[in-house]
């Protein structure tokens, strides 16, 4: 009763599944992504029978099938925390602005990033994967935050200005990503590597570097998760709720931004991961932000994950990079989806 | 034409509306006289506006017909329709930086041709409209910063630009103060005996009573009661249609009926 | 507010005075001719206008006259008239007077797409390109550098990939071209393929050819010939007709569709039309110039705020998009930093100059 009480006025009252239900598809979902997980250490080049996988996960198997399933640990690892990252930011966009097509790339964290990336090879040479993920991170969080604090300024701004704000260094940085590019041979190999967003060719290192900010991004949105709720309401509904909607607003821009930017530092700008599992979320669990956050941390790897196996052996031997194969996927699933919109003016 | 024809100017024929495959009004018929002051009332959701709407040719019908002076408006051209006929909706989009005058301008639309554009008539029909409304001095100003009844009264002022014989008021008096609102409604009726056929949704029907010469009652997508205001505000309808125990009693001043609800607000 | 301040006692006021009768109102003259023609221009559009097209004129003489191959200003007047010296003749008719006239062109095109498209989506940050069309037109581009260099013309795998973008939008809405809302959705995820698939193409391809792609894909003007010009011009003469037909329902448009229904405009049917032209003369701009960021965006509102009558001028938008991209186009040429670079990447740049300024405004608006 006292639950009730206190947030009499949640949007998910109407809507929210019984718990029966949640913890069946809670279970369902963990079983699909370790499901992705298994096959994302199966498939590649060549296909490692499952078996053989298992065995050489518990060291039984002979050092071959070993090393071959040990090379596909880091794209697994780092698809899991990209696809988790990329689907909570996602959700924290839409929830906080209100809109349900907002996506992480608008505040300029992939603009950052890119940015960051051509600078850098411009300056020191051509540099390795890892080598681009350490310039694109502090870009991307960089960016985020020029955006966030010119958006924010002068306290109660709303979210026109914060879109604009992203908009305005999205496209200052981008004119300047193509100028360097296009004048700069080594920048433009490793932009159009990088921004085409893949999960291959990347190691542990490159987990490591991003994992920091992106667990500090969590953490900040486990902390404001409730708040959304109230927030849903709007803001005036959410102040009078009691909610504190500075709070709410800017601690989940924050998290949004850094889960964002370690993602794409890490594995390039991707594609409807972040648009399209909220949506998916939303479909199963209802509107209750305390339900959607942990579904979209098991929904987001899994897509990630299956659309990067899909790119791996689609068109074998060549291998079709990840950012591709999620726009190809999303975007039929959006198309589709507006046929469902209401008639409306 | 004939006398029976020239005297109806808009009607209904077996008219049903709705927005997707739901229909909100079914099969209603209804005839407006020409110089009626025609008020239609009802409780939320019984189709009024929707109907409204449909007399607009804003609304296409599901099925049916609305016929303007004797043929069907969707056989006709939008702008020669529009003529002979104005309507003015719920709260209007204003435009970003669009002076009063400007807006008044807008109703000359279909007085115009591709190389035709001002005329004396046009010119004389915006002052007229201006000075009716009394909004002549805020001519200048934009709309967007006006106070809710000024803003409407541009709005009303252009669509009497619109220079029609026919005016449809969709809830107009919604959102203004009581003063605000008699003020409109007088010139309503001025505008009534000057010779144009009026149609109002109207809520209030002391309101209602007060102008209209004919009142139709809805109820549930279909026409209930049509006569005068004595005729159909009486305590049985309004007890039935709105589910308001009341008594009617003649107002003071005008004779029209006025509902004075019980305070048990319950009926069948 | 008191009543008798808002609404001056129509009893008490005097009747229109006879001198302002059959006068138009201040600000307005009217153009007429006999009896059959009488058209209402506000002084204010027309001064701006009359400034836009000397600014423009200048630029498009800086253009010719400047660098190391410009044509000598006082020699100007004799080689437009066909004398002069065969080099200067040369620069004038092979290298810089196409290139300006394409750039006048693409510049007007984009303006009144942008003017249509924002005004019937009520959208002051649309363009076509939120539906896909640039996009698209990337795809097409890259197929065309791709899978069939030298037989297909990347500017024609352009063309054919925005249309197939625009057709692809407008079939998965179920409405067509006539739902803004429906139409922005649509866009998102065909852009976001097209795009993808873009990003693919550049990743795959040689360096070179890569780097010939990306240029394109920027918007650019180097090198247009005669050819160029007669596209671009041939689709603003042809749509001509239809824009002066469309100039008075969309501004009447923009009072939602209930109100200019009953003003005599037949909403539905005005902005599909609108839409499509404003995708047509994109379409014509995308595949003499690639996509050209912003101007588009830009011109109309600027031609907004400059011409002040609270509605979209389409004359005033193309005169603005022709300016911007004849100077957007002279900094490329002659500007030591921007120099070779595509002209889009100056226009993006611009972009984000003019999002700031609108960024400043809504600061300004808050500060109140």
């Amino acid at each position: 009763m006292a639950t009730q009480t206190t947030e009499p006025a949640s949007p998910a009252r109407s809507t929210r599944p019984g718990g029966v239900r949640v913890a069946l598809m809670f279970g369902l979902g963990t079983a699909a992504l370790a499901a992705a997980v298994l096959l994302s250490l199966v498939m590649g080049a060549r296909v490692t029978p499952p078996g053989e996988v298992i065995g050489a996960l518990t060291g039984a198997g002979d050092e071959f099938t070993a090393t071959v399933v040990e090379s596909r640990y880091p794209r697994t690892v780092l698809g899991i925390m990209a696809g988790a990252a990329l689907a909570l930011a996602g959700t924290l966009m839409q929830g906080i602005t209100r809109n349900p097509l907002a996506d992480p790339g608008l505040l300029g964290v992939n603009a950052g990033a890119a940015a960051a990336v051509v600078t850098v090879t411009a300056v020191v040479g051509p540099t390795s994967v890892t080598g681009t993920v350490w310039a694109a991170l502090p870009g991307a969080v960089l960016a985020g935050a020029a955006a966030y604090i010119v958006g924010t300024r002068g306290g109660e701004g709303g979210m026109v200005r914060l879109i604009l704000a992203g908009a305005v260094i999205s496209a200052v940085l981008n004119a300047y990503v193509q100028a360097v590019a296009l004048s700069m041979p080594d920048s433009f190999d490793s932009y159009r590597y990088w921004v085409v967003g893949s999960l291959a060719g990347r190691g542990f290192d490159v987990f490591w570097a991003a994992l920091p900010v992106i667990l500090a991004g969590l953490l900040i949105a486990l902390c404001v998760m409730g708040g959304l709720n109230g927030l849903a309401l709007g803001r005036d509904a959410a102040v009078s709720l009691g909610v504190s909607t500075v709070w709410v607003q800017g601690g989940g821009l924050v998290a949004a931004t850094l889960l964002a930017a370690g993602a794409t530092a890490a594995v390039g700008p991707i594609a409807f991961v972040g648009l399209a599992v909220p949506h998916i979320v939303r479909a199963m669990v209802g509107v209750d932000f305390r339900l959607q956050v942990p579904f979209a941390l098991v929904v987001g790897p899994t897509l990630l994950l299956v659309a990067d196996v899909v790119g791996r052996t689609l068109l074998r031997p060549t291998e079709l990079m990840v950012g591709v194969v999620t726009a190809f996927v999303g975007a039929p699933v959006l198309l589709y989806a507006i046929r469902r919109m209401r008639s409306t003016a | 034409m004939s006398d029976d024809a020239s005297a109806s100017v808009l009607a209904a024929r077996s008219l049903t509306l709705g927005y997707g495959s739901d229909p909100v009004v079914h099969g209603v018929d209804l005839e407006i006289g020409a110089g009626e002051f025609t008020v239609v009332v009802g409780p939320n959701g019984c189709g009024k506006s929707t109907l409204l709407k449909a007399f607009g040719r804003v609304n296409r019908p599901m099925s049916g017909q609305v016929m303007l002076h004797g043929r069907d408006l969707r056989t006709r051209r939008t702008k020669a329709v529009a003529r002979e006929l104005a309507l003015l909706p719920q709260s209007p989009v204003v435009p970003e930086g669009v002076t009063v005058r400007s807006l008044v301008e807008r109703g000359r639309f279909a007085h115009h041709t591709l190389l035709r554009q001002w005329s004396p008539d046009d010119e004389r029909a915006i002052g007229e409209a201006l000075d009716l409304t009394g909004t002549t001095d805020l001519a200048e100003v934009p709309v967007a910063s006006l106070s809710g009844g000024q803003r409407q009264r541009a709005w009303v002022a252009m669509v009497l630009a619109q220079d029609t014989g026919v005016l449809l008021l969709d809830e107009p008096t919604t959102y203004l103060d009581i003063a605000h609102q008699y003020d409109l409604l007088q010139l309503f009726a001025r505008l009534h005996r000057g010779g144009r056929t009026v149609v109002a949704v109207l809520h209030d029907l002391a309101q209602a009573a007060r102008f209209a010469t004919r009142l139709v009652m809805m109820d549930g997508g279909r026409v209930v009661a049509d006569g005068t205001p004595q005729e159909v505000v009486t305590s049985e309808l309004v007890g039935d249609v709105f589910g308001l125990a009341c008594d009617v009693v003649p107002d003071p001043r005008t004779g029209t009926p006025l509902v004075i609800p019980h305070e048990e607000p319950v009926a069948g | 507010m008191s009543r008798q301040s808002t609404l001056p006692s129509r009893s008490r006021s005097a009747p229109p005075a006879p001198e302002t009768e059959h006068r138009p109102p201040r600000g307005v003259m009217v153009l007429r001719l006999g009896r059959a023609l009488a058209l209402p221009i506000r002084r204010r559009s027309l001064v701006v206008g009359v400034l836009i097209a000397v600014v423009v004129l200048v630029c498009a003489a800086a253009t010719l006259t400047l660098g190391n191959l410009g044509v000598p200003l006082s020699q100007l007047p004799s080689v437009l008239t066909g004398g002069g010296e065969a080099t200067d003749r040369f620069v004038l008719s092979r290298l810089r007077g196409p290139r300006l006239i394409v750039a006048v062109g693409v510049g007007a095109a984009l303006g009144i797409a942008g003017a249509l498209f924002q005004s019937v989506t009520r959208n002051p940050l649309g363009s076509p390109d939120v539906i896909g069309l640039a996009a698209g037109a990337g795809s097409g581009a890259a197929v065309a550098a791709l899978l069939l260099p030298g037989v297909l013309p990347v500017p024609v795998g352009a063309l054919l990939g925005a249309g197939l973008a625009i057709g692809l939008v407008a079939l998965s809405t179920g409405t067509g071209l006539r739902h803004p809302g429906r139409l922005i959705v649509a866009g998102i995820g065909v852009a976001a393929m097209a795009q993808a698939f873009t990003h693919f193409v550049v990743a795959v391809l040689a360096r070179d050819e890569a780097t010939s792609l990306a240029t394109y894909l920027n918007g650019s003007l180097t090198a247009r010939d005669w050819e160029h010009a007669a596209v671009i011009w041939g689709a603003l003469a042809l749509s001509l007709p239809v824009l002066v037909y469309l100039a008075g329902p969309i501004r009447l448009g923009e009072m939602g569709d209930e109100i200019s229904e009953t003003l005599g405009v037949p909403a539905k049917s005005t902005r599909t039309a609108a839409i499509l032209m404003s995708v047509v003369l994109s379409a014509a701009a995308v595949s003499v110039a690639g996509p050209i960021a912003f101007v588009a965006l830009t011109a109309p509102q600027i031609a907004r705020r400059l011409s002040g009558a609270g509605g979209p001028s389409l004359v005033l938008s193309a005169a603005v998009g022709a300016l911007l991209l004849v100077c957007a186009d002279l900094v490329v040429q002659q500007v030591p930093v921007g120099e070779g670079l595509p002209v889009g990447i100056v226009t993006m740049g611009l972009g984000g100059i003019y999002l700031g300024h609108l960024l400043i405004r809504e600061w300004r608006k808050g500060s109140l």
